[in-house]
């Protein structure tokens, strides 16, 4: 394998890993302030996709348009299944919250498939050509995706450590009995996760949908790889999820040279395997008791 | 008519073996067993591989559903010292590699164009329209003494302990037992079981290909489990038939409403099964014929 195509892989491989950071912080939030893996985030991702594709086809050509329509609808079903389901599971064990979420990941996927069916579709993008530098291919589509991407990323950053908010969000992850006797009202504090998870699902989704094509499996398939940057980067751990994305991201297309593309979810779930295995804080992660 | 009521069983038997074993996995030991389906699948290639090549059926079929107990025993070791969450994503993990790596050797699997020309049951040994009908008698021998098996085991020492564990870990811990070995063993029994289903599968239907083997048939017995009541055997044989009336009565509904394709009703059944999850979970975590006084749910 040649330097130019380990190092293309390289770069696309960060392009996919900031731009899939997104939901894996949102999935890392969710494990870390409600307790449980949200297996619905995938399909939130695919119903990001799906709703700017059909602001592209009823409304508007415009893609700014879609990506905002995308994130408002997935922030309303994230909150929605917050209010009707994950609230009431609150007081009982996070496997009833896990189950449920399967749940809800299947009635999404499916509301989308009973309109859209199961065909393929594509986000209307700007045909561009790539910079070229001795082979070494840039897309300037993938920098605009890239700086929304971070650009979202420095954002939450900002509200986790420098807002009154996100230092109440870190206290209920840390402990939220001791986060209650301070008077930190979870609830809304909840409201604000779930609506920052459907934000960043559907936005991570509509970004996906720029580089693949749009299939109801899409945030489904990822699923699986995204657990696996959940535990690598450490559960809860904002900055870990980033890293550990962009990390096993970069591997992953790297190591798709040599194994081929399909291989992807088994060298997640090997990723996944030896991190729990040996480090199952996560590479930054504390340790987590009981575990 | 009649054949099709023997297919509809055939269906039913099958998954009801899937079902106990994952019975025995959640509902008595508390495991949350993700990926069944992997299990279903290392059982039917294992059992059409051997058979294929030249392995009489019977003894493929055995040394299928020995396969699936030791490729659970792995995964016991990796999985069962985590909490149930990670055990979760791990066997979700495990029976999405178990599907990819079906869909991609091809040497082995033939991958996406499948594995045809399996033995069939029976094939030569009774008049070939009555075919189904002794598999479906075969099923229904073998579900009577794997629920015999089951009972026996949830009723001796190791079901006093395997139910201690779900309920309460750290207590079966002080009274000196190991948790760890009792759920490995609990976790390849169940495996085992899910094998031996997969193995009728494949020489009923004779044909195998990897997208028969996705997560949704996991969660399909999930909901058989929870609608029966999550630790009741019998309960497992009234949601299996539960569940797969309901599959099946589907297609007839579709017959009453025009206008909607074939897709939109396979999208329509699975959307009841997400539903179905939630509202359990909500509503009757200890499953809709589970007794109202059960302590144990989710």
């Amino acid at each position: 394998m040649d330097a130019v195509a380990i190092i293309n892989a390289a770069i696309n491989g960060i392009v996919i890993g900031t731009l899939m950071a997104l939901p894996v912080l949102a999935i890392t939030m969710v494990f870390g302030i409600a307790r449980f893996p949200n297996a619905a985030a995938g399909d939130y991702m695919t119903l990001g996709a799906y709703t700017a594709i059909a602001v592209q086809t009823f409304l508007s050509s415009s893609l700014v348009l879609g990506v905002l329509a995308a994130c408002l609808v997935t922030a309303l079903v994230s909150v929605f299944f917050y209010l009707w389901v994950f609230r009431t599971l609150e007081s009982r064990s996070n496997i009833s919250r896990l189950i449920a979420s399967i749940g809800v990941a299947f009635v999404v996927r499916n509301t989308i498939t009973f309109f859209a069916g199961q065909d393929q579709y594509n986000l209307d993008v700007p045909l561009v050509r790539a910079w070229n530098f001795d082979g070494i291919r840039i897309l300037p589509t993938d920098l605009y995706i890239m700086a929304i991407a971070i650009g979202a990323l420095a954002l939450v950053f900002y509200v986790l450590h420098g807002t009154p908010l996100g230092r109440r969000m870190r206290a209920v992850a840390d402990n939220p009995d001791l986060a209650a006797v301070s008077g930190i009202r979870s609830r809304r504090v909840m409201l604000y996760l779930w609506v920052l998870c459907g934000v960043f699902c559907g936005l991570g989704g509509v970004l996906l949908g720029i580089k693949a094509v749009v299939v109801p499996e899409l945030g489904f398939e990822l699923l699986m790889p995204m657990f696996a940057a959940v535990i690598l980067g450490g559960i809860g751990n904002p900055l870990g999820a980033v890293i550990g994305t962009l990390l096993f991201s970069v591997s992953q297309e790297i190591a798709s040279l040599y194994v081929g593309p399909a291989y992807k979810i088994v060298m997640a779930f090997l990723v996944l395997l030896l991190v729990l295995l040996f480090r199952p804080q996560g590479i930054f992660g504390r340790v987590m008791a009981a575990r | 008519m009649e054949a099709y009521i023997v297919a509809i069983s055939i269906g039913i038997l099958i998954y009801m073996l899937m079902a106990l074993g994952l019975s025995l996995h959640f509902g008595f030991t508390g495991l949350v067993n993700f990926g069944h389906v992997g299990f279903f699948a290392i059982g039917s290639y294992a059992s059409a591989l051997l058979s294929l090549q030249g392995v009489p059926i019977v003894l493929s079929m055995l040394i299928a559903t020995a396969i699936t107990a030791l490729a659970a025993y792995p995964l016991g070791i990796i999985a069962l010292r985590l909490g149930s969450d990670y055990l979760a994503i791990v066997t979700l993990g495990f029976s999405e590699s178990v599907r990819m790596i079906l869909q991609k050797e091809e040497w082995l699997t033939r991958g996406m164009h499948g594995l045809p020309g399996i033995p069939r049951f029976f094939d030569g040994w009774v008049p070939s329209n009555q075919i189904d009908f002794w598999i479906m008698i075969t099923l229904l021998i073998v579900n009577a003494l794997m629920f015999w098996l089951i009972l026996r085991v949830v009723r001796s020492p190791f079901g006093r302990v395997i139910e201690a564990i779900r309920d309460n870990e750290v207590a079966v811990r002080a009274l000196g037992k190991d948790p760890a070995q009792f759920k490995t063993r609990s976790l390849m029994l169940g495996a085992a079981l899910a094998g031996l289903a997969g193995s009728f599968q494949a020489h009923y239907l004779t044909f195998l290909s990897p997208e028969q083997f996705v997560p949704l048939i996991t969660f399909y017995i999930w909901i058989a489990v929870f609608i029966g009541g999550v630790n009741r055997l019998s309960g497992v044989a009234v949601g299996t038939i539960i569940l797969v009336g309901f599959l099946e009565g589907s297609r007839f509904v579709k017959d009453f409403f025009g206008g909607i394709s074939e897709v939109q009703m396979a999208s329509v059944r699975i959307w009841v099964i997400g539903m179905a999850l939630i509202l359990i979970v909500l509503y009757r975590p200890q499953g809709i014929f589970g007794s109202k006084t059960a302590k144990r749910g989710v």
